[in-house]
């Protein structure tokens, strides 16, 4: 099963031709807005799912219980099942549209479990959390390691993001693919996010654009699991959009084909 | 995190915060501003070329140095600007 992160800019595609299991949402962006685009691919048999950017699950804002009714609200308005964030903070006591990294300790580690524990107890349900790209970072535990004690103790769920991995692995020599999956809990996953990245030499840095195709042995890894664990996989193309030919092309590397 | 990761990533200060790098930190300096860039240009297209290329990085590194944004939505970012400017004309020149 392979879906599609669903981006303003394909407001005017004929979304029938596009070859989506299933879409996927920042709440952010609809819940001031008619949502009819969205009833419309629920209608045609394909589900949404939320997954959001201004939790800032890592920062020191006290948790808004009312923004999170709020997404709870349109989680029921879509019958969605599922919501998730990133393991990040998006600022510090205030919001600065980013997704900045969380230190990888132990004390930090239960400090963002008991935040993701009190969006729980709002909404009446789990959460996922996203595992995310970071271009530096302290602390003395590994990722892998960091990621699964949060999910642990905040007792929720994981989008495991296939190329934020390989990002961090290109930026910082940290795991691969198959390392990291190694040390964390399967079950918790929801489902998988695959997205391209671009070098910008301005910083030496591998930056997670969202923008180009897959690479291959990331939607190989992505393929894998889904034929080995059962679990969807979602293509994020968020910035230079393009056509739907070409998100078709990328869509069907990510199906498996089903044994008859 | 440390307040001087965002006293950073703000443009507050130029001094790194321990155990950062210098890479990173301005990867990030960058992508706060870009965000904001993108959307002030969208709602107010007819400022940069206005202002010229130096004084429209000048005017968002400013936005962001002083900023306290609330809202969860980005879209509110317009108003935040429009904000930012009402103060910054209301205060006495030098």
């Amino acid at each position: 099963m392979a879906g599609l992160g669903y981006r303003r800019e394909m407001a005017d595609w004929d979304m029938s031709a596009v070859h989506a299991d299933f879409f996927e949402v920042a709440p952010e962006n609809w819940l001031r807005r008619d949502t009819a685009p969205l009833h419309r691919l629920i209608e045609s048999g394909r589900p949404v799912q939320l997954h959001g950017v201004s939790l800032n699950l890592g920062g020191t804002a006290p948790i808004d219980a009312g923004f999170v009714r709020e997404i709870g609200g349109l989680m029921d308005a879509l019958g969605c099942v599922h919501y998730s964030d990133h393991l990040a903070a998006s600022g510090d006591a205030h919001q600065l549209y980013d997704l900045f990294p969380i230190p990888f300790t132990r004390p930090e580690a239960l400090r963002v479990a008991d935040r993701i524990k009190q969006v729980q107890d709002v909404l009446g349900r789990r959460i996922g959390i996203e595992n995310t790209t970071w271009y530096t970072n302290i602390g003395d535990m590994a990722e892998a390691d960091f990621l699964s004690m949060v999910v642990e103790h905040a007792d929720c769920h994981l989008l495991l993001d296939l190329n934020n991995i390989d990002v961090n692995r290109k930026n910082h020599a940290g795991a691969d693919i198959d390392t990291f999956i190694a040390r964390i809990d399967l079950s918790r996953v929801s489902y998988l996010h695959v997205a391209g990245h671009e070098f910008d030499a301005r910083f030496g840095l591998y930056i997670d654009t969202h923008s180009q195709g897959v690479e291959s042995h990331v939607a190989h890894h992505a393929r894998r699991l889904a034929r080995e664990h059962g679990t969807p996989i979602l293509l994020e193309w968020d910035n230079d959009v393009p056509t739907v030919d070409v998100i078709n092309r990328e869509l069907s590397c990510l199906q498996i084909s089903t044994p008859t | 995190m440390p307040a001087d990761f965002y006293a950073y990533v703000r443009g507050q200060t130029d001094t790194l915060p321990a155990g950062y790098t210098e890479a990173g930190m301005r990867a990030y300096r960058y992508l706060v501003r870009l965000g904001a860039r993108q959307m002030v240009d969208a709602h107010f297209p007819q400022l940069r070329p206005g202002l010229g290329e130096d004084a429209w990085d000048t005017l968002i590194a400013e936005f962001v140095r002083q900023s306290a944004w609330p809202s969860h939505f980005y879209g509110d970012l317009k108003d935040e600007f429009v904000a930012f400017l009402a103060r910054a004309s209301a205060e006495p020149a030098d």
